[in-house]
């Protein structure tokens, strides 16, 4: 509506010359009288003629108003027509307005009383204002009230006609003004052109225009060149069928075989289960606080699927992870990398090696038949006497105590005064010595268990002169010397010595003090034969019936030849560090017990690799122990337990040893992190004595 | 062969002259791959999906263990492919396409677009499957993916084609029309996740999941580029699959698909022989369009182009699924959905003897199934004679192993039971006094003693039959037991969800 008055107010304007508009304003400024003339003349005759009305506007301009009179607009516009027909094109001339301030802002005028000048310089007075009520009823009243505007300019009120109103539509619409403009007329050429002279332009024709066009030519070729070669089709090419019998027979199958790898199917995509229908038994549902739970998991481990319950299939909703789940079998399907894996479905009992019954590998030690106390410290080591019949055991409290097996009566007690590391029976029957090492030394001491004859020969044996100090002045590695308070003889070395072992015949022993060294017993010398050892020993030990002597360092055993003196094989283990070693009596076979818990057993004529490694104890193996008849042999450790295994050794030599775990020994208690410290096996029955770390010695029977 | 022209870009890394040999000269990382075939990553991505080739593993990375290898053999397959040739020229046409417009060469861009370089995947489906068989064995992901794409909306923004959205559809018509046709349908589990369906094509069993048959939400982390590459060979797979498939029933390939007809052509062979069934409004109309006839019924529904309408008298079943019904005719029986299908609710994929669980549900339904077949079967806690014996109810199949095991470990009780009493009555008869028999119970004591001792050194055993395995066999018993405990948990839980469901239930 606005746009609408603006644009009335512009036409009004344009128009201003115009005598009709000039005419209507005049009128609807002298409008307190032009009202009671208007009422008058609609009061006085209502015959009166349009086109006296007509006359009577225009002779006298500024009287008898057409915009407020009661007669039908139709006349009035027809009227008006005919008038602005009539006097549009020769009217050119300026009407001034009512006011005569030009163009200045209104608002100079805002506080004055009147509105401006008129042509005579005369004031004029502002209009009295009607009060809202006032205009609104009269906006009731007259049913043409929408189309009157208030002109500010000239304070006063303007009723645009209704062919005015027109004009602002077709305006509004973007059209011409006048209905009866045609924009598009045909153009006609009012000059006259026959017989007029000369041409416009009177340069000769050019060749080109009728030479045929090189260029044109030339691109006809390459179309024409196009087209033979097949480069420009213009026949859409044939629709082929899309599909078709591919698999027409199978006999041609072996030509399609598909080329290059096997191919792998991917592995089909897991079938649902109970869980996945919309309405599970109750059990599928997992509670509030396991699903709560699941938030707890790792991302892998949770479930990827929550199973629901719904009352109907109509209350089931879409599942929101479709997509997804296909997207994710996309994936896996160009993605993962695939390969064959044999799937093993057996039971896994089956795995198990058949072994034979442990009732018929009987008898073996089972259970703890007797105790040995008396000791007050962790019983380090204990040795047999080759008779059965005598224990000897050394402990940390520095006593040596000798026992009588079948009573477990401790018959002799020895303080040596420092721990005990190792102690040792001379495997001579008619030589009850023992074989102590405690510190730096080594004693050789007679238990006095013989007769009176063998004592005699003891005393003899362990008889030793004063050293006399050697000619070249260097120290020697040891010192045989005569201990006087026990009547033994005592072997100074340099180190701290960790194992005593004897050779077979009884004469000869070993002591390891890092380095090496053989002593004769009878002849009360020294020998140090392997100058040059690779690795730190551990332990060594003589063959039980050949000349050859093993040598355990920290990774590997050395195996020398005592006689050739040379290295006859070296075992690699494999194991972190050794801890003892053991001979079976055949002598062809070793075990090896390592700090780590593992246990390995080797068969020389089979490999310098271990035959069998039996990873048993969770601690440190302490010792291990052949059985010198029968096939069994055992391992202690510091977890408090002692295993024993039946090892059968065959003498085909196409027959591996056998092993099977028998028994594991139970009841010593740990102190001090350390449980079982040694183990060794009766010579002639199957039982197995434990020296624990809780000062206890133990006998297992069978 | 290829040791000879293969490893050119392997000789820049290696040194001239030196030949890469193994693993190193076999695999190739993918990276390596596509410089080698000189596409872009998006290409080759697409190659390996229509070829189907995959990544493998090889016994050693050489390049590192976070890197995916390709054979190289697979990568000279794909170099050798046609299809290469035809990617790289449909990338050029599309670049002069690009280049007319850019010139305001309309002329030349609209001729160029009518001979638009396009290929086809029938050769590539005869490499991959030289027999039906091979495409049938395959044919899984490929009916999930084609049901799954008909259920989507189009989606111009994701590229998601109405026609290709149409023609997942219509496949998936034909091959329900088949499927129903032949009446090869074997099993139906309705699920959270859709409807499975597992038919049985020339000996093959094909298992596909349709989603409900509601509006699919599009969510945004997945790659449809991915997507479409798979669904347009599973399109052209499925088009060649059906159209033999109609070829070996003698039927024209595009077949006229009229629902109306199928029902009147159904054969009346199988398990809804002789029903005519009404499917109501709400029920999932055309899951069980295809599931009725497939079993030998007659279908009609509520709404346009049905059959017959729900006024027929010879209507034996309708199937509803509101809580209300209006009017109720009494010659007619009303059904769930759910008992269309199977057993309701149990997933037919599972083998409950395996699982070593057995729900409730299952055997409720397998006493009203047997009901049905006039087998009069005990109700559990009734005993009968002759009845008793494990080994006969499991020879017909009645109750399952675990079931079996259970019920011998009890009888063996019962017998025992009965001997101990059987006994005592002998001995009163003998006259043997009470502190005699007290003396004898003592030795028998002393020997259930030593029973009770082999078995602790039974469990022993068991720890040191450990001992002598080697590791390897040692580890894979160790992961075999932890699977068999998992399984253990897991049927634990559910007995015990179920005891707790039923004492909140009573209780």
């Amino acid at each position: 509506m606005v746009a609408a008055a603006a644009a009335a107010a512009a036409m009004r304007k344009s128009r201003r010359s115009s005598k009709n508009s000039d005419r209507l304003e005049q009128e609807i400024a002298e409008n307190p009288a032009a009202n009671e003339d208007v009422e008058e003349a609609s009061g006085g005759g209502e015959e009166s003629q349009p086109s006296d009305a007509a006359s009577l506007s225009e002779d006298e301009g500024s009287q008898g108003s057409p915009v407020d009179s009661e007669e039908e607009n139709g006349e009035v516009s027809d009227d008006e027509d005919h008038r602005s027909g009539e006097e549009s094109d020769s009217s050119e001339e300026e009407v001034p307005s009512r006011n005569t301030i030009g163009d200045v802002p209104l608002e100079w005028y805002k506080d004055e009383e009147h509105i401006g000048y008129d042509v005579a310089g005369k004031k004029i007075k502002k209009q009295a204002r009607k009060d809202r009520i006032e205009s609104f009823l009269a906006g009731v009243d007259d049913a043409k009230n929408w189309r009157k505007i208030y002109d500010e300019y000239n304070d006063e009120e303007v009723e645009l006609t209704k062919e005015e109103v027109k004009i602002i539509g077709r305006m509004l619409k973007g059209k011409t003004p006048h209905a009866g403009v045609d924009p598009y007329a045909p153009y006609v050429d009012w000059f006259v052109w026959d017989d007029k002279g000369h041409p416009l332009s009177n340069a000769p024709e050019p060749k080109r225009r009728f030479v045929p066009s090189k260029w044109e030519q030339k691109k006809v070729v390459q179309y024409v060149r196009a087209i033979r070669k097949g480069l420009i089709k213009f026949d859409k090419p044939k629709e082929e069928p899309r599909v078709y019998l591919l698999w027409g027979d199978d006999s041609s199958a072996a030509e399609n075989k598909r080329h290059g790898l096997s191919y792998i199917p991917a592995p089909k995509p897991k079938l649902a289960g109970h869980e996945e229908s919309y309405n599970p038994s109750v059990e599928y549902i997992p509670t509030q606080e396991e699903i709560n739970s699941y938030q707890l998991m790792y991302e892998e481990d949770r479930p990827k699927f929550i199973p629901r319950r719904f009352e109907s299939l109509r209350s089931v909703p879409a599942y929101e992870k479709a997509l997804k789940e296909n997207f994710d079998r996309c994936l896996d399907l160009y993605l993962c990398p695939r390969t064959r894996k044999k799937r093993i479905n057996i039971d896994p009992e089956s795995l198990k090696p058949k072994l034979p019954s442990r009732k018929d590998l009987r008898p073996y030690p089972r259970t703890c038949y007797l105790e040995y106390r008396g000791h007050t410290g962790p019983v380090k080591t204990i040795s047999i006497d080759v008779s059965g019949q005598w224990m000897a055991s050394g402990s940390s409290d520095g006593t040596v105590r000798v026992w009588e097996i079948e009573t477990s009566r401790c018959l002799r007690v020895w303080n040596v005064g420092e721990a005990i590391k190792h102690i040792s029976w001379n495997p001579l029957p008619e030589l009850p010595v023992l074989a102590i090492s405690a510190g730096h030394d080594v004693l050789i001491l007679d238990t006095g268990l013989g007769n009176a004859e063998e004592q005699a020969r003891i005393k003899e044996l362990l008889h030793v002169e004063e050293s006399k100090p050697e000619e070249d002045g260097s120290t020697p590695v040891v010192s045989w010397v005569q201990d006087d308070k026990y009547d033994c003889i005592r072997l100074k070395h340099l180190k701290a010595v960790t194992t005593v072992e004897w050779h077979r015949k009884g004469d000869y022993f070993t002591t390891v003090v890092p380095t090496i060294l053989i002593h004769q017993l009878s002849k009360k010398h020294t020998q140090n034969p392997f100058k040059k050892l690779h690795g730190l020993p551990v332990s060594a030990v003589f063959h039980p019936t050949r000349s050859i002597f093993f040598i355990s360092t920290k990774k590997n055993i050395r195996v020398y030849d005592l006689l050739k003196q040379k290295l006859v094989k070296k075992l690699e283990t494999g194991v972190r560090e050794i801890s003892s070693i053991a001979i079976h009596p055949g002598g062809d076979n070793v075990i090896v017990g390592s700090k780590d818990g593992k246990m390995c057993w080797f068969d020389m004529d089979l490999s310098s690799k271990s035959y069998k490694t039996l990873k048993t104890h969770p601690k440190d193996i302490t010792n291990v122990a052949f059985h010198r008849s029968y096939p069994l042999f055992a391992s202690c450790s510091d977890d408090c337990t002692a295993y024993v295994f039946h090892g059968m050794v065959y003498s085909d030599l196409n027959q591996n040893p056998l092993i099977v775990p028998l028994e594991i020994l139970r009841g010593h208690t740990s102190s001090d992190g350390r449980g079982v410290l040694d183990c060794k096996f009766h010579p002639r029955q199957p039982w197995l004595f434990t020296a624990g770390a809780d000062s206890i010695i133990k006998l297992y029977c069978h | 062969m290829w040791a000879g022209n293969g490893p050119n870009i392997m000789r820049q890394d290696a040194g001239r002259g030196k030949k890469k040999e193994g693993n190193a000269a076999k695999y190739i990382t993918r990276t390596k791959a596509v410089h080698y075939l000189q596409v872009s990553l998006s290409t080759f991505r697409k190659l390996c999906i229509l070829k189907g080739i995959f990544p493998r593993e090889p016994k050693k990375k050489v390049e590192g263990n976070h890197k995916t290898y390709y054979h190289m053999k697979d990568i000279l397959f794909l170099a050798h492919e046609p299809l290469l040739e035809k990617f790289r020229d449909i990338r050029a046409h599309k670049k002069k396409v690009k280049k007319a417009l850019a010139r305001k060469n309309r002329d030349l861009a609209d001729r160029l677009l009518n001979r638009e370089p396009t290929y086809k995947l029938d050769r590539l489906i005869l490499e991959r499957y030289p027999t039906f068989v091979d495409a049938l064995r395959d044919l899984d992901d490929c009916l999930t993916m084609v049901h799954l794409f008909a259920a989507l909306p189009a989606v111009e923004g994701e590229r998601i084609q109405v026609e290709r959205i149409h023609n997942c559809r219509r496949l998936s018509h034909e091959w329900q029309a088949y499927i129903s046709r032949t009446h090869s349908l074997r099993k139906t589990f309705i699920s959270v996740k859709g409807i499975y369906y597992q038919a049985e094509v020339e000996g093959q069993k094909i298992t596909w999941l349709t989603p409900h048959a509601l509006q699919q939400v599009l969510t945004d982390d997945v790659d449809f580029n991915v997507m479409l590459t798979f669904s347009e060979f599973y399109v052209a797979l499925l088009g060649f699959v059906n159209f033999k498939l109609y070829h070996s029933i003698n039927v024209k390939y595009p077949p006229i698909l009229d629902p109306r007809l199928e029902a009147l052509a159904a054969e009346c062979r199988n398990l809804f022989r002789n029903f005519k069934i009404f499917l109501s409004r709400e029920v999932p109309r055309e899951s069980l369009l295809f599931v009725i006839p497939a079993f030998g019924g007659v279908v009609s529904w509520e709404g346009d182009g049905s059959p017959f309408k729900e006024s027929d008298e010879d209507i034996t079943h309708q199937i509803v699924d509101r809580p209300t019904q209006g009017h109720v005719f009494l010659s007619r029986e009303y059904v769930q959905p759910q008992w269309v299908v199977p057993p309701p609710h149990l997933s037919p994929f599972v083998d409950n003897e395996a699982e070593g669980y057995i729900p409730e549900y299952a055997e409720t339904i397998k006493r009203l199934q047997s009901a049905a077949k006039k087998q009069v079967l005990p109700m559990p806690g009734v005993e009968s004679q002759g009845l008793d014996d494990p080994q006969t109810l499991l020879v017909e199949g009645i109750i399952d192993r675990t079931e079996a095991n259970e019920a011998a470990e009890k009888k063996r009780k019962l017998t025992m039971l009965e001997k101990q009493y059987h006994d005592e009555l002998n001995m009163e008869l003998q006259g043997i006094t009470y502190s005699t028999s007290l003396s004898n119970k003592n030795l028998q004591s002393s020997v259930e003693n030593v029973k009770e001792d082999t078995m602790t050194t039974l469990e022993e055993s068991e720890d040191l039959s450990k001992v002598s395995m080697s590791r390897k066999k040692r580890k894979l018993y160790e992961a075999m037991k932890i699977g068999q405990e998992r399984k253990k948990d897991k049927i634990k839980l559910l007995k015990e969800r179920k005891k707790n469901a039923e004492a909140s239930k009573t209780g």
